[in-house]
């Protein structure tokens, strides 16, 4: 396949950052860190008082993370695009600081989002909020720092994180993480506890020339039920590149018991001049059921990826991402989805509004391995383009070993906003602009419907219109120029 | 085609072999030399053997392609690359040895000829060595013949098309095509002209250890129309042969061509075939390719289109039994504004085959207005087979519509139970199931290769419910 032809137009410089750059051409699948390395891994084990096997563990990711390359798959190899960003000058921020030493302040139960049950708040400086509400705590609720698991029972710190959790060893970032986090969350809902309100992770970031690696760790007990929601939000104000570059990546590592729910919201704002990856990695076990709602607004480069394993009978899976693009933002975003127990559904939704310059690749596979008699698979990928130089890229795969299912199938379609639906808001009144506000707005509302807080909600949709008025506001004011 | 009603074995049916003399042929293996000594007995032009080294030291360069099927089992040293079974082109069928004449005569050439035929060019092994044009198409100016023949008699026209479509460094097997090419079609249709019936070619692999590889130049002027028909069918061995064509086919200013294929080479073969046609303004280019046979086929059909309002369509069949892979699928490129394009595919895969379907879909910049589909259904007969798909769809203007749907499942034991329950067999119910989940591909071919494609399958579908 040829897919590569044209991937070249992609790379034209894009114009309007005064950023320098670095001398040497950078290849689409060059990563630039520099800091992965040996030393660096027994510094920050050393100075975290790593156990011994965490070390091993550790040094077992970096060499995964050496071998292997940034993209195992053949399938996707020429839809991976670095260039634009640029790690040679990041550094990892100083170890030790998940820590929560200031647990004084940090649990104080007036930092608790209103209706949530516990909050937790983590950035380049360590973990700066960690509260569970009484009435949680009371059920049992555990939310903490890794560092503060660790010590808290060593041995059921290791039984979940010796060998990489759920993490995928076939991938290449998701082993940097493994190799070198230096923060982290970790949650447990115990057998049969169903929290109404939902727990809120935060994850602040976005230090110029900072690292971030970390792994949130999650574990649901059976017939439990929870809501998350996660937070990727800027540090810093002002979204300037010429602040130089940040880096973050971090995982979700979730265990769903026999009979579980899990609905997760995650929430990608970050600053324009962050690079971020996203490693979001479950096995459903029996009868369980796993709800994704991902927003993706931020970021220069997102990768993300999420690997579904739907192993127990009866799991389910029902995902839910769409994306929103503006300037020369790329979101590569793959997702795996493993059908492996008898009866399992997938049902995955991805959707994309691209302005400007954006681009969004949307891969998606499900595997139905022979033993998934009774599948129903679904998997569909929209884009609604709306600039010329918006690109959308949609690669949406089956891998079917047992033709026993109750339905396999996929969809994509691209294009523009409809003419009709335009017309009729017009005919109502309202102004053309608006309308197409409207349009897109009412077209990524799926996801904005399933963020679990109210509030929380309605600053996703701010955001949302937000970013809308930015990029349209910005075209006259281009004009005059 | 001519075949017995009353065969009913699944046994490959044209798997019988000829022993035949061949008056020349190149050494096992490749190198420079064979590649110089293929050119030699050609007596082709200097530009054609430069051409042929550089797509040498291009395939040499390149690494076998990582993707796809498995390439691992061919070993490109056992194979013959170029052998000539007669002296030069035979324009009447008296002159064609017995022998070869004998192998024909089994798969019913003169008798489709008779019928149906405009033209014929018929490859046994690696030279066209039967070539018959019907009168008034050389009156009207149709030329349909040999690739090398159209080399010598059209040198300009010849010049001015060839790899311009599918260019040697395209990927691996195209290099090697270009390096050792010998045989395929030369057409050209002129300005205006409507050709009334399908060109037809008949493909033939013979000797063990041959590899084939032809080389197809389709030129249709302005205006003009012509189907082509290429059917193959190869006798059964058990060690691996390799055929690699390459497929170029040029549709000029509101012209209309239509390739129809159904492949259905012996169970040992590796087909990697490179199919391309570049679509002109308002021109309509149609792929109809069907795989049943092979071990393994790597081919993905594509369209250019090149010039605005330009249309193209592929429909798409293939059948994957036990041990074979069908990886295949098709790729339209839009280029330029206001083209359509539509894709179909069906696959069936039973008794341990594997289906893949492999397409792209793609929308340049600059390129408004595009209108663009993809269907793909799948059907998986039994537990152990597999069924893959992938599609590639990379949009990059934002007034284009493009829809892609794909399915994949059973057949529906609903529809089997209501034909049992009508007096047919089981068999005879999943068969006829079957033919109608492929009746978008069948409806499309002459009556008499739409019969022969239902023979095909059926013959196919017994030797998996037997």
């Amino acid at each position: 396949m040829t897919a590569a032809e044209g991937e070249k137009a992609a790379a034209a410089p894009t114009a309007g950052s005064s950023v320098s750059r670095p001398s040497a051409r950078q290849a689409p699948t060059d990563l630039t860190l520099s800091f992965v390395d040996e030393a660096t891994v027994r510094e920050l084990a050393a100075s975290r008082g790593d156990p011994e096997w965490l070390l091993a563990d550790r040094l077992a990711g970096l060499r995964a993370f050496d071998a292997l390359p940034i993209e195992t798959n053949p399938l996707y190899t020429t839809y991976v695009d670095l260039r634009n960003a640029h790690l040679a000058g990041i550094r990892p921020v100083p170890a030790a600081g998940d820590s929560i030493a200031a647990a004084a302040a940090g649990a104080d139960q007036r930092l608790l989002p209103e209706g949530a049950a516990a909050f937790a708040e983590l950035g380049e400086t360590g973990a700066t909020a960690l509260v569970v509400s009484p009435a949680a705590r009371a059920e049992g609720i555990v939310l903490e720092t890794l560092a503060d698991f660790a010590a808290r029972d060593p041995e059921q710190f290791r039984r979940l994180l010796d060998g990489g959790c759920t993490l995928p060893e076939n991938d290449k970032l998701a082993q940097l993480n493994r190799a070198l986090w230096s923060g982290g969350v970790f949650l447990y809902v115990p057998d049969g506890v169903r929290l109404e309100r939902p727990v809120v992770i935060r994850w602040s970031v976005g230090t110029p020339g900072a690292a971030l690696l970390s792994r949130t760790v999650i574990s649901v007990g059976e017939d439990a039920e929870v809501s998350i929601l996660e937070e990727q939000v800027s540090s810093e104000g002002g979204p300037e590149e010429s602040l130089g570059q940040s880096f973050f990546a971090g995982t979700s590592e979730i265990r769903l018991g026999a009979g579980s729910n899990l609905s997760f919201a995650g929430l990608q704002d970050l600053p324009l001049r962050q690079v971020a990856f996203q490693h979001r990695s479950a096995v459903v076990g029996k009868g369980a059921t796993l709800r994704w709602a991902l927003a993706q607004l931020g970021s220069r480069i997102v990768r993300s990826r999420i690997d579904n394993r739907l192993e127990g009978d009866g799991a389910t899976v029902e995902q839910a991402e769409i994306v929103f693009g503006s300037a020369d933002q790329l979101f590569d975003l793959t997702s795996y989805t493993r059908h492996v127990g008898r009866d399992t559904t997938g049902n995955l939704l991805s959707k994309g509004a691209l302005t400007d310059r954006s681009r969004a690749y949307m891969k998606g596979l499900a595997t139905i391995e022979t033993s998934a008699h009774g599948t129903d698979s679904y998997l569909g990928e929209f884009a609604m383009l709306l600039s010329k130089q918006a690109r959308s890229v949609a690669i949406p795969s089956l891998e079917i070993d047992q033709p026993d299912c109750r339905r396999v199938a996929h969809a994509s379609s691209v294009g523009p906003i409809d003419e009709t639906q335009l017309f009729y808001l017009e005919s109502r009144g309202l102004e053309r602009e608006d309308a197409r506000k409207f349009i897109v707005l009412g077209y990524l509302e799926p996801v904005v419907a399933r963020v679990p807080l109210e509030a929380a909600q309605e600053r996703l949709r701010d955001l949302l219109e937000a970013k809308w008025t930015a990029q349209t506001g910005s075209r006259p004011a281009a004009a005059v120029a | 085609m001519a075949t017995s009603p009353e065969i009913v074995s699944s046994e490959y049916k044209f798997g019988f072999h000829d022993d035949v003399d061949y008056l020349e042929e190149t050494k096992h293996g490749l190198t420079r030399e064979t590649v110089e000594e293929i050119s030699r007995i050609k007596g082709e032009p200097a530009w054609m053997l430069e051409f042929r080294l550089r797509a040498y030291e291009h395939f040499l360069s390149r690494p076998m392609p990582q993707w796809g099927g498995d390439l691992n089992q061919i070993d490109l040293d056992k194979i013959v690359y170029y052998r000539k079974p007669s002296e030069g082109e035979e324009k009447s069928w008296d002159d064609v040895p017995d022998k070869i004449k004998k192998t024909f005569e089994r798969l019913g050439i003169p008798e489709a000829e008779r019928k149906f035929l405009s033209g014929v060019g018929a490859q046994y092994d690696s030279e066209v060595v039967y070539h018959s044009v019907r009168e008034e198409l050389t009156k009207i100016g149709v030329v349909f013949m040999g690739t090398d023949e159209g080399l010598r008699q059209y040198p300009e026209l010849f010049k001015k098309y060839f790899a311009t479509v599918v260019p040697p460094e395209d990927n691996k097997f195209a290099a090697l095509n270009s390096a050792v090419w010998s045989g395929g079609s030369f057409v050209y249709v002129p300005k205006g002209v409507e050709v009334p019936l399908p060109l037809q070619a008949y493909f033939r692999i013979n000797a063990e250890n041959t590899g084939q590889f032809e080389r197809t130049l389709i030129i249709v002027d302005e205006g003009a129309k012509v189907h082509y028909i290429e059917g193959c069918t190869a006798p059964i061995y058990t060690t691996d042969a390799l055929h690699a064509a390459v497929v170029e086919v040029i549709a000029l200013p509101h012209s209309k061509v239509r390739y129809t294929t159904i492949q259905n080479w012996s169970n040992d073969v590796y087909n990697l075939v490179t199919k391309r046609a570049h679509a002109h303004a308002h021109s309509t280019v149609e792929w109809i390719d069907a795989n049943t046979g092979s071990r393994l086929t790597m081919k993905y059909p594509s369209i250019y289109l090149r010039g605005e309002g330009a249309t193209a369509e592929v429909i798409s069949v293939a059948v994957a039994g036990r041990g074979q892979h069908q990886d295949t699928g098709a790729k339209a490129i839009h280029l330029a504004p206001n083209t359509r394009s539509r894709i179909i595919s069906k696959s069936i895969s039973k008794d341990g085959g594997r289906t893949t379907y492999r397409g792209q879909l793609k929308v340049a910049p600059g390129a408004t207005g595009v209108v663009a589909s993809v269907r793909c259904d799948a059907l998986i007969l039994d537990e152990g087979s597999r069924s893959d798909t992938y599609p590639y769809i990379d949009i990059q203007e934002d007034d284009t519509t493009m829809t892609h749907e794909a399915t994949v499942g059973k057949i529906s034991q609903d529809q089997v139970f209501y034909l049992m329950s009508r007096g047919l067999t089981e068999n005879e119910a999943t068969n006829l199931v079957v033919q109608g989940f492929l009746e978008v591909f069948t409806k499309e071919l002459p009556m008499e290769y739409a019969i022969e494609f239902n023979r095909l399958v059926k013959l196919e579908m017994e030797g998996s419910l037997g």
